[in-house]
């Protein structure tokens, strides 16, 4: 009973030491969130109002899309492959 | 402890992470910093703009400070690489390199060079293996050259040239140059802005001020 208490907490305790597992879903979702948001803003205070101005802001949003896009996939299968594996 | 908690904590604990592409994924992650200049400047929030992220890397610079001295186990930081052992961590000078785009330079030199170090790095450590070393570096300064020119893309036709030659050539050079006691990550980043704001200053006193129109609005 003692031995698989001690082999659970290890195992938490492990769990909470693997910093890739906490930082995995914020490297998929911020930078997705972040280009939305400047997609967004281009829409919202630029192109709905005829404002040149804020097309940066749409250029920096795909490009922060599409690139992230490309990792993310490569990283998710990754994670994918080496589940099976094991 | 309950045995679908338990359940729950083995198949978390079997899920395998490949460094190589979390560093990838980490390099690309980078971009998002630029919501930085969402943020107005006014009032005390232009204050907490540079004590935030100041802040920040302090702490990493104080985990990784313990990294190096052995308080902390090497091994419990995953995606490092074995030459970063007994020496600042790639992801600390990355740190420290986004800081002083982000609080020194304005953002028409720093968005570029925050892009190169986001996107070029990977592309060509990624294409390296494929192309070879020679066409992937190529490939790494056209891709730079086109974020010089898309964050320059308002300014004059030849101002325009200039600085995504430069700037690219500097992105290439900063990564390509493997030195000793500066990692990669820093120099990709800090030496096409070095670059880019001799030009900028040179030019300022001859009265010419290359500097387009700021790309990010803050809100």
């Amino acid at each position: 009973m003692n031995g698989s208490t001690h082999s659970q907490k290890e195992a938490i305790q492990n769990l909470l030491l693997r910093l890739e597992l906490w930082f995995a879903p914020m490297l998929i979702i911020v930078p997705l969130a972040v280009s939305l948001f400047l997609v967004w803003d281009w829409y919202a205070r630029g192109s709905s109002l005829g404002l040149s101005s804020y097309d940066g802001e749409l250029l920096l949003g795909l490009l922060i899309l599409c690139g992230n896009l490309a990792t993310d996939i490569a990283f998710i299968r990754s994670i994918r492959t080496l589940r099976k594996k094991g | 402890m309950a045995q679908y908690q338990a359940d729950i904590i083995e198949q978390l604990n079997a899920i395998e992470v490949d460094a190589h592409w979390f560093r990838r994924a980490f390099h690309t992650f980078a971009a998002s910093f630029l919501v930085y200049y969402l943020i107005p400047e006014d009032g005390w929030i232009g204050v907490v703009k540079i004590i935030v992220p100041t802040g920040i890397v302090a702490c990493i610079a104080i985990i990784d400070y313990g990294r190096i001295r052995g308080e902390l186990d090497h091994q419990r930081f995953f995606g490092l690489r074995g030459y970063e052992k007994g020496r600042p961590a790639s992801y600390l000078y990355f740190g420290i390199g986004l800081l002083l785009l982000l609080v020194l330079f304005p953002q028409q030199i720093a968005i570029p060079c925050i892009l190169c170090a986001s996107f070029t790095d990977p592309l060509i450590g990624e294409s390296r293996y494929y192309l070879g070393k020679k066409r992937a570096y190529a490939l790494g300064f056209v891709v730079s050259m086109f974020f010089f020119l898309l964050t320059w893309y308002r300014a004059e036709w030849w101002v325009m040239l200039m600085v995504s030659l430069l700037g690219a050539s500097g992105a290439v050079i900063g990564e390509a140059k493997k030195l000793k006691l500066i990692d990669d990550d820093f120099m990709i980043q800090i030496l096409p802005a070095i670059l880019l704001t001799c030009v900028w200053q040179a030019l300022l006193l001859t009265g010419n001020n290359i500097l387009p129109a700021p790309l990010i609005h803050p809100i």
